[in-house]
């Protein structure tokens, strides 16, 4: 039977897991940059009262917000073939069944994400008192400039401890895609467990690597808040 | 210089402003007084377009403006030729004093950045604030924050600078210093339209008082006539419970 836990194993394992980390690391990054994309535009359309769009996106972020991401994941995963493939085939060519399912993980986390930030965007740029705006109006400049250059820099510093929890969380949230068969440092671990019998070493190893790069992620993002609270409040 | 007609405004159904008219001429100092809640401020505020009024007219300058219909160009014309100031200071929180007072020069009046920065740092001398350029509002106090307030105003050059309660924020000690900055402003010669409590500040400076409550100008004229030989009741009810309140120095 011999132990549950044996340190040569986890020498062993580590290695093989954290060569899968860049499954992980491709889909934060993706996620989080296509994702921020969509959140400020979903922060600008609850912002500008535009009559339908308003409801529309009102509906989207209550469903992202009130189902679990791992749902979101099987719908994208199992739904956008169902619905898109014929399109996709007569019109781009593009066969939606053989694209790396990735890809759907991808698009649940954007889409996923442009409803979390886009509400954490809006909520930072309300918070800013009307004062300001006011005060960019009355020395004569545009909406425009007022936004970009009074509001939107005083909000960064609101939203970057925001982003940088969200972030962390978006990290952690990849290791569900294992259960879309995807390989990534959980479904590397589980597959190695699978195979040795032995599962601790590997879950460790996991964990392991989750806390470090949670950590380096939380302190990279106290680094740029501290240069940014530079003037106070 | 500026003269507005039959200004109207309501928040919901509560109507603040009824039929507001007054005159301001080039040069003059404009002090207008009122209870909390008689629409000095938010008549003040809709001159410069911060609240939309719902009726009246504006003649600014050579321009005459509907508010009903104000367009885009016409708000920033009256925005760009007059200045505001603050009762809460509204300095841009992400800008040290000199950058505030630039901001507008280099974005607005599309100065270069040498040139604002010189001017910028001129007018901040003027109020006295030579050692505090790279200040952020959250590090300066409430008084030197209104006088870079002041400062950002001025160096625009506006025909017309709006105070909007410019003391009410302050602490008692520190109201002297920027009641004596306003009145250097007002001997500057530049049209002035002050929303104020400081009864002596009005008497000692303004060429004009009016008088609001509940929505209408009740008086207006001289200080003089207004302080010592008020027409209305109204007037004379709001000066002897004001006045009464200001401490008396005498033995």
């Amino acid at each position: 039977m011999g132990s549950y836990f044996d340190f040569e194993r986890f020498l062993f394992v580590f290695p093989k897991v954290i060569s899968c980390i860049g499954v992980n690391l491709q889909i934060v990054a993706v996620s989080m940059f296509f994702g921020t994309i969509l959140a400020v535009f979903v922060a600008l359309a609850r912002l500008k009262p535009i009559p339908v769009l308003r409801e529309i996106i009102s509906v989207y972020i209550s469903f992202m917000r009130g189902t679990p991401l791992l749902v979101q994941m099987m719908i994208a995963y199992y739904g956008i073939p169902l619905l898109l493939s014929d399109v996709f085939l007569n019109v781009f060519g593009i066969n939606l069944n053989r694209l790396d399912s990735v890809i759907f993980v991808e698009i649940a986390i954007v889409l996923n994400e442009g409803a979390f930030l886009g509400e954490i965007f809006r909520g930072a740029i309300s918070a800013i008192p009307a004062v300001q705006k006011e005060a960019a109006y009355s020395i004569g400049m545009t909406g425009a400039q007022s936004f970009f250059r009074i509001v939107l820099p005083q909000s960064f510093k609101l939203i970057i401890p925001a982003y940088g929890i969200d972030l962390v969380g978006v990290f952690q949230n990849t290791s569900l895609v294992f259960t879309l068969g995807i390989v990534d440092l959980l479904g590397k671990a589980k597959t190695l467990g699978a195979a040795t019998g032995h599962t601790l070493e590997g879950y460790i190893s996991a964990t392991i690597i989750y806390i470090a790069l949670s950590l380096i992620l939380k302190g990279f993002f106290l680094t740029v808040e501290r240069k940014v609270y530079s003037y106070g409040v | 210089m500026i003269e507005l007609k039959g200004v109207k405004k309501s928040f919901g159904k509560h109507e603040v402003l009824k039929d507001v008219s007054i005159k301001v001429e080039e040069g003059e100092v404009v002090v207008i007084l009122g209870a909390s809640g008689s629409g000095k401020t938010t008549f003040l505020r809709c001159i410069n377009f911060l609240e939309k009024a719902d009726e009246g007219t504006m003649q600014f300058g050579d321009k005459t403006i509907d508010f009903k219909t104000a367009k885009k160009n016409e708000i920033l014309h009256v925005r760009r030729h007059s200045a505001f100031v603050f009762q809460n200071y509204g300095l841009f929180a992400n800008k040290t004093a000199l950058q505030n007072v630039m901001e507008g020069l280099t974005q607005v009046q599309k100065k270069s950045k040498a040139e604002a920065e010189k001017i910028a740092k001129e007018t901040l001398d003027w109020v006295g604030l030579s050692d505090r350029y790279d200040y952020y509002p959250s590090q300066l106090s409430g008084g030197q924050q209104q006088r870079v307030g002041i400062a950002r105003a001025i160096a625009l050059k506006p025909e017309v600078i709006l105070f909007d309660e410019p003391t009410s924020a302050l602490d008692p000690e520190l109201v002297g210093e920027v009641l004596d900055l306003i009145k250097k402003v007002a001997q500057m010669g530049i049209t002035m339209l002050v929303v104020t409590h400081e009864m002596s500040f009005a008497q000692d400076v303004a060429d004009k008082v009016i008088f609001m409550d509940a929505g209408v100008v009740v008086e207006e004229g001289k200080p003089d006539e207004i302080f010592v030989n008020p027409k209305e009741e109204r007037t004379r009810q709001f000066l002897s419970r004001i006045i009464s309140l200001e401490p008396m120095y005498n033995i």
